[in-house]
């Protein structure tokens, strides 16, 4: 081969090579890859942000990225979705702007609804959904709120300034103040006294002899046990007088009998009355039954 | 006519030779395009400048494009402060390479590896008086010398930003998913995004001028080298400056004029 031919295919490859570089990396970049997927249609009244390249989230998946956006003479904006042809979109699904990050990057979410059958052919408009508020609707909900915090405010200076609840929340706090200093004067001579009570008490723990304090100790371990000795012998004289008045009401002797026997009783009775009888006639005639006689 | 001659030595007295010197590079340029009446001169040997400008600096355009699109996905993704999507790095990269990077730098890798050669060639060919034999046997030099170059320069320029875009964009991808925590998913969605077909012909509009420049520049510097040996050396380095700050020049009069309809 020839120098002059071997530098004409060198430099024809590169051409070709170029070109197809150029030509295949510019298609690949702009539609997302060779194969194109089909596309989907939706129409928003406002578009800040949009541009070709942006992604396209079904229920927050990637599924294709924005075409084209144009402005039609309505003033609405059309977007030209590419979704790839692996990925269906479910009828009933809404499409809206949302954020993309906090630099102000934009993407187009498709929202399913739950239940719905069959999908969106190519080339249909998916409805648009109720998107994020936007920054002029966040600042709208900020005015109102500072509205509300104004009247707030106004109704709270009436009350607390104008009919004088400041100066009685003024008057309070000097009277709590002063409450506080007087609880503090108390809480002060309740510790001054306690203290003393407490040195007292120490000079009075320490004064304490542990001699005589254990010889105590043995004083009241020794009638503790004279306490338990007198004890044990109530117990017994007890027991035996327990005896004793068995005997007696279940005995055959004397005073069970005097106890248990009404003849007895009946016999001791009149003997009683005789005796009382013998008394009253010797009060009466003591000459009779006393003969006394000196010398 | 005597006013004109005044006022025209006057212009030259003021503007301390920029008139005269830009005279001289309007009629190279006339001469150049007078060229292109005859094919038969030039053809042949375009296609041997074809080979030389562009074949044979693929490998130095790949090896300085590598480290430029590596280098600049790095850098960015160390710059993006925390909260920042990862995919603005495949945003950034691409447009840095294909907008200004890819070009320029290629541009001015090639002004010194083939316009010093340029200029080297055809000055040694002047202080050797081989152009006045050309001249001598009815060739026209500027046609056999500086046509072929420039035509070869606007058409392997482009060829070799293509494939410099191409290798950054391919290294950028590689370094920051080996090297960082950028995922191929996002480096694709960056790359993809706010994409317009015109940025592609932004970057090849300004390769094509400044294979314009690098060519008209150094086959002047060559066409005019006076002064022997010294003057061959002289011619070259001034040669690669100028053709350097015309690039430089360029490259901002082509932002400032098409930079509006590049975004998507």
């Amino acid at each position: 081969m020839t120098t002059k031919r071997r530098d004409e295919l060198l430099v024809g490859m590169l051409l070709l090579v170029a070109v197809v570089l150029a030509v295949g990396g510019t298609i690949w970049i702009a539609r997302g890859g060779l194969a194109r997927g089909y596309p989907l249609y939706a129409r928003f009244p406002w578009g800040a942000g949009l541009k070709q390249g942006q992604p396209v989230l079904l229920a927050g998946v990637q599924v294709g990225f924005v075409d084209q956006v144009d402005l039609i003479p309505d003033g609405t904006i059309t977007v030209k979705l590419q979704v790839q042809q692996t990925f269906k979109v479910p009828a009933g699904t809404t499409a809206t702007v949302e954020a993309n990050g906090i630099f102000g990057d934009q993407l187009i979410a498709l929202t399913p609804v739950k239940g719905s059958t069959g999908t969106i052919p190519a080339g249909d408009t998916i409805p648009t959904g109720v998107g994020s508020p936007s920054v002029a609707a966040l600042l709208g909900k900020g005015d109102s709120i500072a509205v509300n915090v104004r009247t707030l405010s106004n109704e709270a200076r009436m009350q607390f300034v104008d009919s004088g609840g400041v100066r009685d929340v003024r008057r309070t706090i000097a009277d709590l103040t002063k409450l506080v200093a007087q609880l503090s004067a108390v809480t002060a001579e309740q510790s001054r006294q306690l203290t003393l009570t407490q040195q007292s008490v120490r000079k009075t723990l320490s004064s304490v002899d542990s001699a005589k304090v254990d010889s105590t100790i043995a004083n009241l371990r020794a009638t503790s046990a004279s306490f338990e000795q007198l004890s044990r012998e109530l117990r017994e004289t007890n027991s035996r007088v327990q005896g004793v008045i068995e005997k007696v009401s279940n005995g055959p002797g004397t005073a069970g009998r005097l106890m248990n026997d009404p003849a007895v009783y009946a016999r001791v009775d009149s003997l009683l009355m005789r005796l009382d009888e013998l008394a009253v006639d010797i009060k009466k005639n003591p000459r009779k039954y006393i003969n006394l006689k000196i010398f | 006519m005597l006013g004109l001659d005044l006022v025209l030595r006057l212009a030259e007295r003021r503007t301390g030779g920029v008139l005269h010197a830009i005279g001289k590079r309007g009629y190279f340029a006339r001469d150049i395009v007078r060229g292109l009446r005859d094919p038969e001169t030039w053809v042949p040997e375009m296609i041997r400048q074809m080979k030389n400008i562009g074949v044979d600096s693929v490998p130095i355009a790949i090896i300085v494009a590598a480290f430029l699109g590596g280098v600049t996905a790095f850098q960015t993704r160390y710059q993006l402060f925390p909260g920042v999507q990862l995919s603005v790095v495949g945003l950034i990269a691409r447009q840095s390479i294909v907008l200004e990077l890819g070009p320029l730098l290629t541009a001015l890798v090639l002004t010194g590896r083939v316009g010093a050669r340029m200029t080297a060639e055809i000055g040694t060919m002047r202080v050797t008086e081989q152009i006045d034999a050309l001249e001598t046997l009815s060739f026209d030099p500027i046609a056999y010398l500086a046509l072929p170059r420039f035509i070869a320069g606007v058409i392997m320029l482009p060829v070799l930003t293509i494939l410099a875009n191409a290798t950054a964009i391919v290294s950028a991808w590689l370094i920051l998913i080996l090297a960082t925590d950028v995922r191929t998913a996002d480096f694709l969605a960056g790359l993809r995004l706010a994409f317009s077909t015109f940025q592609v012909v932004y970057s090849l509009i300004k390769a094509t001028l400044f294979g314009a420049a690098i060519a008209f520049v150094c086959s002047y510097e060559g066409y005019v080298t006076e002064a022997g040996a010294e003057g061959v050396g002289r011619s070259t380095a001034l040669a690669v400056v100028i053709a350097s700050i015309s690039i430089l020049v360029l490259d901002a009069l082509v932002a400032a004029v098409l930079a509006p309809f590049i975004q998507a």
